[in-house]
């Protein structure tokens, strides 16, 4: 629509056919700036002051004709106010008024009494004489301007003229008045639908979505009551998800059959209904006509020509839905039905980022000479179905596991959850590593023709030193040994998990020296539209060299290799043994949970020194049994610590164990074996007691040199 | 049970349970183990045998519960008989702390059955 001229730009337009001066300068006073802001209304009101004074009348009136052209309706008044407040309409050709617009001129009434009047107001107010004129506007007949006297007066030729006139440009100044506001409210309904779907929505969760989009909606079409059904899975149904007016559809969980009654036909044709009479239409929910709608207009909520759902509007007062109201409802629909679908679909991918988040171990529950480190990176703009774990197996294994579930989304993250948990249930039961993949695969297969991944599984075992691997359909493991120098595993040649129920899978040891990294990760680390896997794996292995610290090798890894925007999801787990030191130091909490931890470390620095297998046994129990004082006696309830300090020295290895508290003397029978026991394992047993807690020294010589 | 050990239950006969602990024993799951080992013990038991032959650590606390456990079975009449591989650092610690002379020892688990029936 292109912007009409304002009422005051229609000033000069006015002012420019004066009749005299006084005409001129009341018209000029008239139509100044100020009109420009005045409703359609005040303009009248504006109008009919000016004239009744111009022409020394002691009433005025306008009278528009309506939609159908039938009809005049009294719009402004001035003296005879009771014509607007009571409504009056005139047919046209009936009574003074609608002559004038029949015969489309001026009409005088010298004696109201011997004239043909139609309205009864006109002799109640005791209006002697009248003089009326059309309203015209580029040869279209807008309604009429009247002017009337309480005294007899008999209105001039001049008169009838400076009446013309000025109706004239009354007419002018109204229609385009009329124009400009249509215009107006036709913008800001325009903008109302803009606001169907703003900004602020994206932040709503589809619930307080779908009522913020009825408010707007139903305040945009002025009607009493507002709905929206969403088709069900399945496509059957449709379901109320949020009402307005009419809250019981949802109260109730209202569902309507796809093609019965008014949504339902509006679904099933996927074309917007207008029911103009409630009473006399195909209804299919009761409660519409239980809360008094007479009126109804739906439309389909659609998505590229897929219907989503249905949004209807309905008034508790008959209502002609014009074609306008139609397109209007159908284009918040379409706004709506938008900003539905992007909400579904991000509440979905936040349900399925939340439970794969959760899927993935936040901390991974180490395990003492294996240092590990994880990285999860989304991608972009999908969800994938990259997962991993690790775990500690039995004392002092380790399990990393990578996959990549096939699918994305919910589904993906369902199947990822059952895949965890079953494959922590079978290695923890203690079944060997082939056998735990076999099972895994065989229940995937049960889960049905979804439910598949890859795997790559491997148990650390850091006291042998050695690696068990089992690969499904997954890119090889790289380590990097104690050299720095990187290179890949072979892979184990098992199909990916869930293809079919008799794949056999066989774990593949290896060693793995102390000071040597292993590596898991997924395809896309390796792998893109761009890059070949041979050219990624290349690339993997060259950055992966030298690397001896798991955060520092998935920090480069992920700086070097991994898109800004990944196009795939990518996971990594990085597990280090690292090299034994020449002497062992460490604080422990007093918690007889370290202890296993401790042992673990006291046996691989005792064998690294050389110790026999039998010497070796001796000092880990003599120092365990030190540690397990400190923890036991040392201290009452609360957070303590102790510390541990193993050197080896000239054949001669030394472990002392200091606590920070006071030993309490041994409980109970069967007790106070600890020091017997030290004093029988090794040469020297030293237990100081102090006032700043215990130390207990223990030395034995080995009988060969370190390897 | 914590991942340090496990127990591994068997019967022969009804009247005598054989409770293999597979992994290591320490102040921190001991009492778990006792917890599972007292329970495979009934009237009806005629001995109890814990085989320590996949035991790969013992310390103190689990020589203690070996201790108690013998006295506990002794006063009910009931006898308790030890599996330990010779040679083992399993078998120095009973040693050491005089177990091997209250309890009786076995190389195998099936010397120790023949002994118990």
């Amino acid at each position: 629509m292109t912007r009409s001229p304002s009422p005051a730009e229609l000033a000069p337009i006015i002012a420019a056919v004066p009749t005299d001066e006084s005409v001129l300068a009341a018209l000029q006073r008239v139509t100044d700036s100020a009109l420009a802001f005045m409703s359609e209304d005040d303009l009248l009101a504006e109008l009919l002051a000016r004239i009744s004074e111009i022409l020394g009348t002691d009433t005025a009136a306008i009278l528009l004709l309506d939609e159908s052209g039938e009809l005049l309706r009294a719009r402004a008044a001035k003296g005879i106010e009771e014509e607007v407040e009571q409504r009056v309409t005139i047919p046209v050709g009936k009574g003074f008024a609608g002559r004038i617009v029949a015969q489309r001129r001026a009409i005088v009434i010298d004696d109201i009494d011997k004239a043909d009047i139609y309205n009864p107001i006109l002799r109640q107010k005791g209006i002697r004489s009248m003089l009326g004129v059309p309203l015209v506007s580029e040869g279209r007949v807008l309604g009429v301007l009247h002017v009337g006297t309480l005294t007899p007066r008999r209105f001039t030729d001049e008169d009838r003229d400076l009446l013309q006139r000025a109706g004239d440009r009354a007419a002018l100044a109204i229609d385009h008045a009329q124009l400009y506001f249509a215009e107006r409210a036709a913008r800001q309904q325009l903008e109302a639908l803009q606001q169907v779907t703003d900004a602020a929505l994206a932040y709503l969760s589809q619930e307080e979505l779908l009522n913020e989009l009825l408010d707007r909606i139903s305040a945009i079409l002025r009607s009493d009551t507002a709905a929206i059904l969403m088709l069900e899975e399945g496509g059957r149904l449709l379901r109320a998800r949020a009402a307005k007016g009419i809250e019981e559809e949802v109260e109730q969980r209202v569902a309507i059959p796809i093609g019965k009654g008014f949504a339902g036909r509006i679904a099933a044709e996927s074309r917007a209904i207008v029911i103009e009479d409630v009473d006399h239409a195909d209804i299919a929910n009761p409660i519409l006509r239980e809360k008094g709608i007479r009126s109804m207009l739906g439309v389909p909520l659609l998505i590229e020509g897929r219907v989503l759902g249905v949004l209807h509007v309905g008034t508790l007062t008959p209502r002609h839905f014009t074609e306008e109201d139609r397109d209007l409802l159908q284009h918040a629909a379409d706004r709506a039905a938008l900003a539905i679908e992007h909400a579904q679909l991000s509440e979905q991918r936040r349900l399925a980022e939340a439970l794969q988040r959760r899927l993935l171990p936040r901390r991974i529950a180490g395990i003492p000479g294996v240092e590990v480190a994880t990285r999860y990176m989304p991608a972009s703009d999908s969800l994938g179905g990259d997962w991993y774990d690790a775990f500690a197996l039995g004392p002092g294994r380790i399990v990393l596991a990578v996959g990549d579930v096939v699918g994305h989304g919910l589904g993906a993250a369902a199947i990822m959850a059952q895949l965890r948990t079953a494959l922590r249930a079978y290695a923890i039961d203690g079944h060997p590593p082939g056998e735990v993949v076999e099972r895994v695969n065989r229940l995937m297969w049960q889960l049905g023709p979804t439910a598949m991944t890859t795997l790559a599984y491997l148990v650390v075992d850091p006291m042998g030193e050695s690696i068990d691997l089992v690969t499904a359909g997954h890119p090889p493991p790289l380590v990097i040994g104690p050299d720095g120098e990187a290179g890949y595993l072979p892979l184990t040649g098992g199909v990916a998990l869930g293809v079919t129920p008799t794949a056999r899978y066989t774990a593949v040891p290896h060693a793995l020296r102390l000071g040597s990294t292993v590596m898991l990760y997924t395809d896309g680390l390796v792998e893109s539209r761009v890059q070949p896997i041979d050219t990624g794996l290349e690339r993997l292995r060259g950055l992966a060299s030298g690397s001896f610290d798991p955060e520092a090798l998935c920090d480069a890894v992920t700086a070097d290799l991994v898109p800004e925007r990944p196009a795939d999801d990518i996971a990594m787990i990085v597990a280090r043994l690292p090299a034994v030191p020449e002497r062992l130091t460490g604080t422990w909490p007093a918690d007889k949970d370290v202890l296993g931890d401790v042992r673990m470390l006291l046996r691989r620095w005792l064998r690294a020194r050389g110790a026999s297998e039998e010497e070796a046994y001796d000092i880990l129990v003599a120092s365990q049994e030190a540690c397990a004082n400190a923890v036991e006696h040392a201290y009452g309830p609360g957070v303590r610590s102790f510390d541990l300090d193993a050197r080896y020295e000239a054949g001669l290895v030394t472990v002392t164990v200091r606590d920070h508290g006071h030993w309490r003397p041994p409980r109970g029978t069967n007790r106070g074996r600890g020091l017997p026991m030290m004093e029988a394992l090794m040469e020297r047993v030293d237990v100081a007691h102090t006032d700043k807690g215990t130390v207990v020294v223990l030395e034995r010589h080995l009988t060969r040199k370190a390897a | 049970m914590s991942w340090l050990a496990r127990v591994v239950e068997a019967w022969q006969d009804d009247d005598v349970a054989v409770a293999a602990v597979e992994g290591e024993i320490d102040s921190s799951n001991v009492g778990e183990i006792a917890e599972r080992v007292r329970a495979m013990v009934t009237n009806r038991s005629m001995a109890l045998v814990v085989d320590l032959a996949e035991t790969t650590y013992i310390d103190s606390a689990g020589i203690n519960l070996l201790f108690t456990l013998g006295a506990e079975l002794k006063d009910r009449q009931q006898r308790m008989l030890l599996v330990v591989a010779p040679g083992s650092g399993i078998a120095r610690m009973l040693s050491i702390t005089g177990l091997d002379a209250e309890v009786p020892t076995h190389p195998t688990r099936e010397a120790a059955l023949a002994a118990a029936g």
